[in-house]
């Protein structure tokens, strides 16, 4: 009974430059580490192959050592793996591939499939159908040629493709390759791997998209597992089992503050979630001069527990309480200094204003440390 | 504060005691001149008030040279319904003592009290300087420095902002200014004074500028390596297509139109040659054709000379009917011509002898005449040889004898000289007595004039020697006898005796040359030429008329019927005439037959030629043979014509012109496609190798590192650019508050200044700035604001400003509880009398409020304050 990993969309060589250096470094090293995983995945439940729907790699130009590391990352699992190229590292006359192969990186066990067409594993007993990206784009369906492809009998018919499947992920798809959404059962297949959606996606029963193994948006669509799945024989209805495999979740949360509950919901929220996380957080609404100061005690506590965490204040206002003003001996005109940034935030450039009047509360309170010490 | 009594002793010029009381509540005014002691009363007020007793700095205040003296000084003040007796004394006797209503101290508390009532400080040690005068030094001005109120102002500042600050209450923010200036140190991090980026906030700026460069530079680098991708890819594709060699077929198609093409060469090479037949054929029909042409043309001519030879038998025989008429006319003419020239002949002879006869005749005459006249002209001739012989022989020399005529006057002339000198001898003698007188002997009566010493002799008696006076005697003899000699030479030359007759025979040549001139003439007019001239005539005369004779003699006697020359002349020019046409008519004649005979021979013998020519049997057989040949050449023509139209029209449907057109269309299709081929396989070796080279340097992975970098730094940017805006706002913010509450802090004081300005300057306003300071004077002159910088203002108006601000400040504290008193010394020196007479409504006004006191050393200019003036004179006198 074939058993085999259905992955795809490694995007190794990706960087991220919406965090911090070391951050950016951690999760581009995280996608080295998510397939050697795979490969331990494999190797430790002996699966019988681990197929790749494309999107291995980023880019076309990365560096010889990001190569070298990806194939290297493989080495855990000796069994075969199985790979298309997919529209960021689609097999052009000049490509990863290519290059890869000029350097003597691939492993036997590593089959890339750069020309459409059949790869039998006897042995496995299973049949690839696979239809790489040999342009960055097209318009045609590469899998037509699966309807008339004969393969041995007794084989399991895998279909492995890359791109969007027609009439189901219009929306939000990384390339145009269009996929016929009844591909598998025209072509009598017995599973069809597809790459391309970054979240698993079943379209039907024997068609699925596995998603990146490793997540790298904020979408809550599944990401970070890879897809174990296990056919009887041909004909038979495969058995799909997403496994978690991830480093990381990525979170994204929009929270309004309204009341000082709010904040307390969202404190605790914070304290709560699952370490090592990615958070991105966007707050809008109002908080006190001293709620602010708890949420930024807060985040700086989340910031030291999680790989990320970015809060975005653009739509948050400052409301200084009287309780604040007291507090913070803003007497004379700071108060009404005070009082007319509070007044800015309602008017004019809220963030200019939030900012200013977070400084002032800053210096404030320092003053207030200081006479405190003295 | 009302300051009553004061009283110093041992100050300076005042050793002793000089006290003054009664003291006005308004202004007091005290004027003396300089040196009076006006500036020592000053000094002792102060050195009551800020040394303290205990100082050693203060030997000023000793009267000159004695140090033994204990300066001291009293003074007593109301305050707050109080008395204040203050008695104070220094070096030798340091005491300070203070009474206020019922209570004492004394020393350092006493003078605490003082500071603390009045608002000043003491120094640690030493003198007491004005940084520690406070309000005192502030309303308490100095001779000289009325104009300088910023320090004063300064030293004073914190009593005035208390002051104000009392009066407001508490409203100002406790830390605002020290806030401000945090805000700006933070802002300084960021920004310049100028609002420019500054530190890690440009250098960030910096950054983002370069990695954006550097990021675009990659994105150009990896556009360019996607292009040469798909170039490779579609190199590929092409060698591929390449493989197949498909410029083959495009030569092969050359090579086809190429045989083709031979084989239409073939046929246009044996087109060139028929036609080169043909026109072969074509010529020999022209020659054939010319041949017959010619023949036919030679038997017209044949007839043609036939004719003419007939016409030249007429032409001849015509001419030899005409002959014997012809010469019959010239033998006509021969005859008469011969008639006319006898006659002429006979007509001239006449003529002739009777030209003769005429001649001679008048010959005769001529001769006859000749010889009359030859024989007078011979008689004359000899008659004037005579004359002429006579005359040569009597010839005077016309020249010589007027010389003589002058030598013989000029000797006169002497003699009468002689005459006139010479000495007188006058004798008379006796009868028969004689003298000898040199050599002649004396006698009688006479008399002698005595040129040369004479010598008379006496006989008996001896000799007398008689020299005549004076040297002219001699002179005269000597010239005289000069003159003789001359005479007696041309008499000589002359040939004559004497000068009588030397002039009658020129009387006579005279005579004689006339003669001769009219025999001359008379000669002349006989024989004008000559005489031998003449005589030749005569004698040619006499030969001709012996010629003549013979002739005449030769000559036949004339016809009776002679006719004129004239006459026979033309009639032997008619003769001649007519025998000339004759003759010409004959040879004309004679020419025109033989030309006649010549044209029928030789008319004959072409005719016959010709003839002979025509009718030879080898011309016959050579007319058969071309018209022959020409009919054969005609077949040929129309043989080759047929050939080449079936020819060309073969040619024309191969166009060897479009073929190779495509011969070369084709090689050079197959010529461009293998090179192209041979570039690509090129081009894409060395797409190949840049591609390896690009792809080795992960360009999209540094792209995506760049990338990383660049949102840090965008980020980064960003905060600072925030961080920026809102510390420029709060800045704004905190400084615009702070000035509104200044100002509000502010506005008694202003008032105050206000309402002295007004009487200075209507409508003017002066501002302070925080520190109190008077900052600038604003006037609106002629509807124009005009803003003058305190500083820049001239050297009388800051004096009055000064003390307008100095009056405006003690309002300030009168109205915040505290006392005030006001000390002018030599004040307002520098205003003019217009701008003194305000300051003057402004200082009563003020003393209204305030107690005042004035020093001055001009009190005139004070006169009319309202007060009585207090003389220094009068007070030390009184004291």
């Amino acid at each position: 009974m074939p058993r085999f990993l259905h992955t795809a969309d490694w995007q190794i060589g990706r960087q991220y430059s919406r965090f911090a250096q070391d951050d950016a470094v951690a999760l581009a090293e995280a996608r080295f580490a998510v397939v050697e995983r795979i490969a331990q995945l494999a190797a430790a439940e002996a699966f019988d192959a681990v197929l790749v729907a494309g999107d291995v790699f980023d880019a076309q130009t990365v560096s010889d050592r990001t190569i070298r590391r990806l194939f290297n990352a493989l080495q855990g699992f000796a069994g075969p793996w199985i790979m298309i190229p997919g529209n960021h590292d689609a097999a052009l006359a000049e490509c990863v591939w290519s290059r890869a192969q000029r350097l003597g990186a691939i492993p036997a066990n590593v089959h890339v499939a750069l020309t459409p067409g059949v790869l039998e594993f006897a042995e496995q007993g299973f049949a690839v159908l696979a239809a790489p990206l040999t342009q960055r784009q097209t318009h045609d369906d590469l899998t037509c040629w699966f309807d008339a492809a004969e393969t041995a009998s007794g084989l399991l018919r895998i279909g492995l493709a890359h791109g969007s499947v027609q009439g189901i992920l219009t929306e939000d798809i990384d390339s145009p390759n269009p996929i016929a959404p009844d591909r598998a059962q025209r072509a009598r297949l017995d599973y069809l791997a597809l790459g391309d959606w970054h979240g698993i996606k079943q379209i039907d029963t024997r068609t699925w998209y596995s998603g990146t193994p490793e997540q790298e948006r904020f979408k809550n669509n599944g990401a970070g597992q890879v897809l174990a799945v296990e056919i009887a024989a041909p004909g038979a209805e495969p058995q799909i089992t997403p496994r978690p495999i991830g480093q990381y979740t990525w979170q994204h949360w929009q929270v309004q503050l309204t009341v000082d509950s709010d904040l307390d919901v969202l404190l605790q929220r914070l304290s709560e979630v699952a370490a090592p996380s990615v958070l991105d957080i966007a707050l809008s609404g109002q908080t006190s001069l001293s709620g602010n100061y708890r949420l930024q005690q807060a985040l700086s506590v989340a910031e030291a527990r999680h790989r990320s965490v970015q809060c975005d204040f653009a739509d948050l206002r400052l409301q200084p309480t009287d309780e604040d003003i007291a507090a913070l001996h803003a007497d004379g005109y700071l108060g009404e200094v005070l009082a007319e940034l509070r007044e800015c935030q309602q008017t004019e450039d809220v963030e200019t204003a939030r900012d200013a009047l977070a400084i002032l509360a800053g210096l404030l309170r320092d003053r207030q440390l200081q006479e405190g010490m003295e | 504060m009302k300051l009553h009594r004061m009283r110093i002793e041992q100050v300076r010029q005042f050793r002793q005691p000089l006290e003054i009381c009664d003291l006005e509540p308004g202004i007091n005014l005290f004027t003396g001149p300089n040196e009076s002691g006006k500036s020592t009363l000053v000094r002792a007020i102060r050195a009551a008030f800020f040394e303290r007793h205990k100082s050693s700095s203060v030997e000023d205040l000793q009267p000159w040279g004695d140090s033994s003296a204990a300066p001291g000084i009293q003074l007593e003040f109301d305050w707050q319904d109080k008395r204040w007796r203050l008695a104070k004394s220094f070096l030798r006797q340091k005491r300070c003592d203070l009474q206020v209503g019922g209570q004492s101290f004394n020393g350092d508390e006493a003078e605490e009290r003082l500071a603390e009532l009045l608002g000043y400080q003491f120094p640690g040690r030493g003198a007491s300087k004005a940084e520690h005068w406070g309000i005192p030094g502030l309303l308490w001005i100095e001779q000289g420095s009325g104009q300088n109120i910023h320090d004063a102002v300064a030293y004073a500042g914190d009593h005035l902002k208390s002051a104000l600050g009392e009066s407001l209450g508490e409203v100002a923010s406790s830390a605002g200014d020290e806030l401000i200036a945090r805000v700006e140190r933070e802002r300084a991090v960021l920004l310049t004074s100028t609002g420019r980026p500054t530190g890690d906030y440009a250098r960030i700026n910096q950054q983002y500028d370069e990695y954006r460069a550097r990021l675009d530079e990659l994105d150009a680098s990896i556009n360019t390596y996607c292009h040469q991708v798909d170039r490779l890819g579609e190199l590929r594709q092409q060698q591929q297509e390449d493989a197949a060699k498909p410029w083959q077929d495009y030569r092969r198609q050359a090579k086809e139109a190429e045989v083709r093409l031979a084989e239409v060469e073939g046929w246009v090479r044996e087109q060139q040659r028929e036609q080169k037949e043909l026109q072969r054929c074509l010529d020999s029909q022209r020659l054939c054709r010319d041949q017959l042409r010619a023949f036919a043309k030679q038997q017209q001519e044949l007839e043609q000379r036939d004719k003419a030879r007939q016409k030249a038998e007429t032409t001849l025989t015509e001419l030899q009917a005409r002959q014997e008429q012809v010469e019959t006319r010239l033998a006509q003419a021969q005859t008469s011509y011969q008639q006319a020239r006898e006659t002429l002949k006979q007509a001239r002879q006449d003529e002739q002898r009777t030209a003769l006869s005429r001649e001679s005749t008048q010959l005769v005459q001529e001769l006859a005449e000749i010889d009359g006249i030859l024989s007078n002209a011979r008689e004359l001739q000899a008659q004037l040889q005579q004359q002429r012989e006579q005359l040569q022989a009597n010839r005077i020399d016309a020249a010589q004898l007027k010389k003589l005529q002058k030598l013989s006057r000029d000797l006169d002339d002497l003699a009468i000289a002689q005459q006139a000198v010479a000495t007188r001898l006058q004798f008379e003698l006796l009868p028969g007595q004689s003298l000898q007188l040199d050599s002649e002997s004396l006698t009688g009566q006479g008399e002698r004039l005595l040129l040369e010493p004479t010598d008379l002799h006496i006989a008996g008696v001896g000799k007398l020697r008689v020299q005549p006076g004076g040297e002219d005697i001699a002179d005269l003899v000597r010239r005289q006898q000069v003159l003789q000699d001359d005479i007696t030479g041309l008499l000589g030359s002359l040939r004559v005796e004497n000068l009588v007759q030397a002039e009658e025979r020129a009387e006579q040549c005279r005579t004689l040359q006339e003669d001769i001139r009219r025999n001359e003439l008379l000669l002349n007019s006989h024989a004008p030429d000559g005489v031998d001239e003449l005589s030749n005539r005569q004698q040619l005369g006499n030969q001709r008329r012996q010629e003549l004779q013979a002739l005449l003699a030769e000559l036949p006697e004339s016809a009776a019927d002679k006719i004129s020359v004239t006459t026979a002349e033309t009639h032997l020019e008619t003769a001649d005439e007519t025998l000339k046409a004759a003759e010409k008519a004959e040879a004309s004649f004679r020419v025109e037959l033989g030309l006649a005979s010549q044209a029928l021979q030789s008319s004959n013998t072409e005719w016959q030629k010709l003839q002979d020519e025509i009718q030879s049997p080898d011309r016959q057989q050579r007319e058969r043979q071309l018209n022959d040949q020409l009919l054969d050449l005609r077949a040929t023509e129309t043989g080759l014509e047929t050939s080449i139209d079936s020819r060309q029209q073969q040619i024309d449907a191969a166009n060897p012109d479009i073929l190779r057109q495509d011969i070369n269309r084709f090689t050079r299709t197959a010529d461009a496609m293998e090179k192209a081929a041979q570039e690509r396989d090129k081009e894409l070796i060395r797409l190949q190798t840049s591609l390896e080279t690009l792809g080795a340097q992960g360009l999209e992975e540094q792209r995506a590192e760049l990338a990383q970098e660049l949102q840090l730094v965008s980020r980064r940017r960003d905060e600072f650019s925030r961080r920026a805006a809102a510390l420029n706002l709060l800045l704004e913010l905190l400084k615009a508050k702070r000035q509104v509450l200044t100002r509000r802090l502010q506005a008694p004081l202003q008032r105050h200044l206000n309402r002295y300005l007004q009487l200075l300057f209507p409508q003017a306003s002066l501002t302070v700035d925080e520190d109190l300071i008077p900052e600038q004077l604003i006037r609106t002159a002629n509807g124009t604001e005009e803003r003058g910088d305190f500083a820049a203002l001239s050297f009388g108006a800051r004096e009055q400003m000064g003390l307008i601000s100095r009056l405006a400040y003690a309002d300030l504290l009168k109205e915040a509880g505290r006392p005030t008193l006001i000390i002018l010394d030599d004040a307002l020196v520098h205003s003019d009398p217009q701008r003194l007479a305000q300051m003057k409504r402004i200082l009563f006004d003020a003393a209204q409020r305030h107690q005042i006191l004035l020093f001055t050393c001009h009190p005139e200019n004070w006169r009319d304050l309202g007060v009585a003036p207090r003389d220094m004179q009068s007070l030390k006198v009184s004291a």
